[in-house]
């Protein structure tokens, strides 16, 4: 029944109605002035609709002929990345004020680009698999050239539309191969023709070439390579937004489609995931520590995170799945406090992305540093901070699931790459003195960098548990499998 | 007061200064009136539910180990502490300097009394970060900067070892309580991943305690100030490595491994110390490697797996700890009063410092280890412990011996050579210090002296018990100050003698070590190769693979999926069936023409060229299409290729000229892989066989349901009829925002 189908697709629904009403809004009324009202409207709107989809009925309910799942690892996803979304928003309006971008398009972009993700974590077949995601790419390709007039942030934006259009292309090449070797699009009943005929050599082909096409978009090794660039030279929001809410939908979408389209061929594509998850891990460890600017560095570090991520995605348990969810909750409350960092990062109204400007930041703004370093010891991975519990959630299910090398590897990976968030440390407590920065911090900002660093500080504390996402991501991860 | 220092800022009076050294004296105090419970054999216990889903818990336990390391981090803190008060009551940062020292020493007591595995590894980094920041504490110097770093580095990855390990042996034994750990050694030892844990482990232990070859970063750390040296990296934070072998020694040890490891890398490190100990004239860092070596010979003995070993290393713990601190101390005396650390630039200042000389004498006369000191005794129980050892005997009685006797030497250097012959330092009128600095060394030196006269005071109230902990069973053994005349006895002779002719020798044997040994094998620089060469990968690594073009970006995902079409081929497939079966001429001919014209795409220097032969690419194309017979999507085919080629002919002129039209051979082979992986892939995914569903489906149903014979109409402008629909709407919807690019870009150019 259509009407049915309606009511559970009820968010995403509103939202686009939201996303279109807010473009004829701007277009009719007076376009930009309408941007800066607009733009807390639509945060205000994703943290509703987070609230909304968190209090859902739970349980699994199916529309579209199986297109379209809702269910507790979805809405799981959901509200990570409403929440993101809405944190980037909030963040971005000093920025986007001091460069002139403050235009309608922009919340009107980033909506569009978090209904597509919300269709990327829920699909339940490949047709809303590809509608989800490139619904999310279109809108990404313009934000990341949002600054025309800086040449950096059009490359960004080319770049990135060119290497995405490549990958989403492999992606459909895969899922057509899927298509024409299962007789349906449906991941359900992918998963029954495996189940009944094994894995042929035709899907295997399909498999490969989507795990392809979904390691771009969560910007996993081998094909990473636009992520250093494009976080360079996209205005430092968007980086802040590329580094938050697309991975988890990224992450959502891979693990939907292997637990609900692949459940039955585990040992085909955890060898992928594994190959996937080294290389992230040590190309991001070791690839950042050359890095001077700290965007490109947050880049790598990304990189390297999704690595560890995908470590519990390839153990192919419900123990990993639970893993990565954690991983990805932790990971984006770390990110979006240290990009309400370095959004300040500034001096004399330019911004500043040298990491040496943070040279004795400890003597200037002992409060910023300490929050700042709490963070980085957190993405670190070091206890008692939470950012260890993730990689401990992710290492365990590894080991569980008999993957000792990977999680040994891992491990060595995260000491390696905890040198460059050390070093950042350094550099603030006995680094070379460097020209103060003049940033002042808006309230908002502080109030989401202090929030990150509480979080991480008290996360893992004993009674608080951590915020009880643990058990949450484990429902999540029963309903995936279930 | 007597001071002579002219104080950059005035003296910071109040009370505060002392706080934290009382706090830490109570502290002492309290865990002293455990003393009665240990002695028993007891524990004490206190746990709370930390993160109850991991089974982690914030599990606390005192037991003879922990307790005595408790006293050792309390007492010697609070000492340090009131030194400090002293020591800095000029200096502006001595709060800052206080709140991270007391911020430390509850790491450290954290670290000790810690029976959970994860909370043990909390404090343990807690150790690390703080002595990071003391380090560096007199940060406008490079050297103290650099020397912050490197120990924060070596410790710090070792650390992260460590809890790798931590959390493997976690696994295998089901808990992370080291109380049940110590219990059930067989299963470690049993379980495959013994080794793996053991050499995380003592990574992290040898990181820690400075041992060989990891030992260069503490003379660096040696840049903090004298009170943090001596609670920090001669008492405290270096036997955090100790105290975890010895902690772990009944889960993990008892094998050969373990014993070998931990005697070979302590007898090296107690040997290599020594050497450079000798070659220092800085009495700070002479101290500095005579800890090293002591360290040293802590891991050694620990390795012995034998009872009078593990005795001798517990007692020389607290022997060590003892003298040690108040050396320590004592050269910050020096320093302060008498203007300079170095043994050259002093001498007779028995006269101007009586006090300071005394102390000086009782500990240095511990650390020799004469009699009737409590370093004799400790010296004795190492002696018959090496007699034992499961190793080689000989290999550890002689390293402790020769060891021994270099002690010897530097306590002479330390003890003697600064007070005798003619008054000289740089500072015109040293004297003693205030009593607040003097007080507390001397305590220690004073202590040193009763347990070695009253050996029961200690012996079995705190030793005996601490060695059971770390042997894991009785210890036979008894701690007193006169055993007679045994062979240990005979071997502290022969110590003597050689610590003597080594003293006697020293300004020679130093000549010699500059000339003859001009660079022992540094580690340090291992350690800077190390580093550099992490930062040339990385720089290498960001340059080939992260060049910032997009070509090399797209030349890589090529490659990369002409890997991956190949590895699918070759491992999902026993072989590729290359029967083609009949192939009319007509249609080799076809094949050829499109063959010939993506060669002339390729080689062809003018676009004009290239771009009518991928006409005739797609030409090819239609005519096979028309060749089975599917006119529709040969017509349609034709007219994509007429638009494509007009397209791709408009963009092209707009473009500048690129390229040389060079043969580039890695590209060419790229693309010849990959072309021919998709090829092989396609043929060998052809003779698979297709799921005939969907074509039976729409075979069966196009007449009946949509009255039309021609299948692919019949799905276009029927079954899929919204699709189709929706298609043209987007086509419009381009073309309209074709249009209006091209307007705009046209007025911006006539502009």
């Amino acid at each position: 029944m259509i009407s049915a189908d309606l009511n559970i697709i009820l968010p995403e629904l509103v939202l686009a109605i939201f996303a279109m009403a807010a473009l004829m809004w701007g277009v009719f009324m007076g376009k930009d002035r309408q941007a800066e009202p607009l733009l807390f409207a639509t945060s205000v709107v994703f943290v509703l609709t987070a609230a909304w989809v968190a209090t859902l009925p739970g349980g699994e309910r199916v529309a579209f002929n199986g297109a379209f799942i809702d269910d507790g690892f979805g809405r799981f996803a959901k509200v990570l990345l409403l929440l993101a979304a809405a944190s980037m928003l909030l963040l971005s309006r000093e920025y986007l004020k001091k460069f002139e971008l403050m235009k309608f398009e922009f919340p009107v972009l980033i909506t569009l680009a978090v209904i597509g993700m919300m269709m990327m974590v829920s699909a339940g077949d490949l047709m809303a698999l590809y509608m989800g995601l490139e619904l999310q790419s279109l809108a990404l390709y313009v934000v990341a050239a949002f600054r025309r007039d800086s040449v950096r942030s059009t490359e960004a934006g080319l770049k990135y539309f060119v290497l995405g259009a490549l990958s989403s292309g492999l992606l459909l090449y895969g899922a057509s191969l899927v298509y024409g070797y299962t007789g349906t699009t449906n991941f359900a009943g992918i998963s029954e023709v495996i189940a009944a005929e094994g894995v042929g050599l035709g899907l295997l082909f399909g498999l490969v070439f989507m795990c392809t096409g979904m390691a771009f978009k969560i910007s996993a090794v081998p094909f990473h390579m636009w992520t250093p660039d494009v976080y360079e030279g996209s205005p430092t929001p968007v980086t802040a937004f590329f580094a938050t809410a697309p991975k988890v939908a990224a992450a959502g979408l891979f693990a939907r489609v292997l637990f609900e389209g692949f459940a039955g061929a585990v040992s085909d594509w955890q060898q992928i995931l594994a190959f996937l998850a080294i290389g992230s891990m040590y190309l991001g460890s070791i690839a950042a520590i050359g890095q001077t600017n700290i965007k490109r560095l947050m880049a790598y570090s990304s990189i390297g995170h999704m690595g560890f991520a995908l470590v519990g995605l390839a153990a192919g348990t419900e123990e990993g799945v639970q893993a990565l969810l954690i991983y990805m909750a932790i990971y984006v409350t770390m990110n979006v406090g240290v990009f309400a960092f370095i959004l300040n990062m500034e001096r004399d109204g330019r911004p500043v992305t040298d990491i040496h400007a943070l040279g004795l930041y400890s003597r200037v703004r002992p409060a910023r540093a300490l929050a700042l370093a709490i963070l980085m010891f957190s993405l670190a991975g070091i206890p008692p901070l939470v950012g260890f519990f993730g990689k401990y959630y992710v290492f365990l299910a590894a080991v569980s699931a008999g993957l000792v090398p990977l999680a040994v590897l891992g491990v060595i990976a995260s000491v390696i790459g905890a040198y460059y968030y050390l070093r950042i440390i350094f550099l603030m407590y006995f680094g070379e003195e460097a020209e103060a920065m003049t940033g002042t911090m808006p309230v908002i900002h502080a109030a989401f960098l202090i929030v990150a660093t509480v979080a991480m500080v008290l996360g893992a504390a004993p009674v608080i548990n951590l915020f009880g996402v643990e058990a949450v991501a484990a429902d999540a991860a029963a309903a995936l499998l279930n | 007061m007597t001071s002579t220092a002219a104080p950059a800022t005035p003296e910071q009076a109040g009370i505060w200064r002392v706080v934290p050294a009382l706090v830490l004296a109570i502290a002492a105090g309290w865990f002293a009136t455990f003393l009665p419970l240990i002695a028993q054999g007891e524990y004490a216990e206190f746990v709370v539910p930390w993160i109850p889903s991991l089974n982690i818990e914030l599990a606390f336990r005192l037991d003879a180990l922990s307790l005595t390391f408790a006293l050792l981090i309390t007492g010697i803190g609070a000492i340090c502490f009131l030194y400090a008060s002293t020591y800095f009551r000029s200096d502006p940062r001595l709060k800052r300097l206080l709140s991270l020292l007391t911020l430390f020493a509850i790491s450290m007591l954290g670290l000790v009394l810690a029976d959970d595995a994860i909370t043990l590894f909390v404090f343990w980094e807690g150790t690390t970060i703080t002595s990071f920041l003391l380090v560096g504490y007199d940060h406008h110097k490079k050297s103290a900067r650099d020397s912050a770093l490197q120990a924060l580095l070596v410790t710090g990855l070792g650390g992260l070892a460590l809890l790798a390990g931590l959390i493997l042996m976690g696994q295998v034994a089901g808990t992370y309580r080291i109380s049940e750990w110590v219990q059930m050694g067989g299963i470690f030892r049993d379980s495959g991943l013994y080794l793996g844990m053991l050499t995380l482990v003592l990574l992290g232990c040898f990181t820690k305690s400075a041992q060989f070859p990891f030992h260069f970063w503490l003379p660096g750390a040696m840049a903090a100030p004298t009170p943090v040296s001596a609670y920090l990296h001669s008492a405290t934070m270096v036997k955090a490595g100790v105290y975890l072998i010895a902690r772990l020694s009944p889960a993990l040890g008892g094998t050969e491994v373990w014993t070998w490891t931990l005697t070979l890398v302590g007898a090296t490190t107690m040997i290599v110390a020594s050497i450079w100990a000798l070659k220092q004239t800085d009495l700070k860092l002479m101290l500095a490697y005579t800890t090293v070596m002591a360290l040293g010979a802590l891991v050694m003995f620990l390795g012995g797996d034998y009872y009078y070993a593990t005795t001798g290393a517990v007692t020389f713990i607290i022997v060590h700890a003892l003298y040690k601190a108040t050396l320590f101390l004592s050269v910050g005396m020096l320093d302060k009063m008498a203007g300079t650390r170095e043994v050259e630039a002093l001498g007779g200042l028995r006269r101007a410092m009586p006090l300071t000389w005394g102390i000086i004498l009782l500990a240095a006369a511990s650390m020799a280890g004469f009699l009737p000191f409590f370093g004799f005794i400790g010296k004795e129980l190492k002696y018959e412990g090496a007699l034992g050892v499961a190793s080689e005997p000989l290999l550890v009685a002689s390293a402790a011996v020769l060891a021994n006797a270099l002690m010897v030497a530097a306590a002479g250097m330390v003890a003697l050579k600064p007070f005798l012959g003619a008054q000289r330092s740089p500072k015109p009128a040293p004297s003693d210090p205030p009593m607040t600095m003097w007080i507390g060394p001397a305590l220690l030196a004073v202590m040193g002296l009763t347990f070695g006269l009253f050996p029961d005071l200690i012996g079995p109230t705190l030793i005996l018990p601490m060695a059971e902990v770390v042997y894991g069973g009785p210890v036979p053994v008894e701690v007193k100050l006169w055993a007679g005349v045994n062979t240990a006895l005979k071997l502290s002779i022969a110590t003597f003698l050689l610590g003597f002719v080594f003293y006697w020798m020293l300004s020679r044997i130093r000549q010699s070590l500059d000339k003859e040994v001009p660079r022992v094998a540094d580690a340090a620089e291992g350690y800077e190769i190390l580093l550099q060469g992490m930062k040339d990968l990385a720089a290498w690594t960001a340059r080939t693979i992260q060049p910032g073009k997009m070509t090399s970006y797209l030349r890589y995902t090529f490659l990369l999926m002409g890997v991956l079409v190949w590895g699918a081929i070759l491992i999902g497939t026993g072989g590729i069936d290359l029967e083609l079966g009949d192939v009319p001429i007509f249609h080799s001919a076809i094949v050829a023409i499109i063959a010939v014209s993506t060669f002339a795409i390729v080689v062809t220097g003018s676009r004009l060229v290239a771009i009518t032969a991928l006409g005739g690419v797609g030409a090819g194309l239609a005519v096979i299409f028309v060749l089975y017979s599917a006119i529709d999507v040969a017509l349609t085919q034709l007219l994509v290729e007429i638009l494509v080629v007009v397209f791709i002919a408009v963009a092209l002129l707009k473009l500048p000229r690129a390229g040389t039209g060079r043969l580039r051979i890695g590209d060419a082979s790229i693309s010849v892989m990959l072309g021919l992986g998709v090829t092989f892939g396609l043929m060998a995914v052809m003779s698979t066989p297709l799921d005939r569903t969907i074509p039976d489906y729409f075979e069966a149903v196009s007449y009946s349901e949509a009255f039309g014979r021609n299948i692919v109409n019949v799905i276009l402008v029927d079954f899929r009829a919204l699709d189709t629909l929706g298609e043209i709407a987007v086509v419009v919807i381009a073309a309209v925002a074709a249009v209006a690019a091209l307007r705009g870009g046209g007025q911006e150019v006539e502009k």
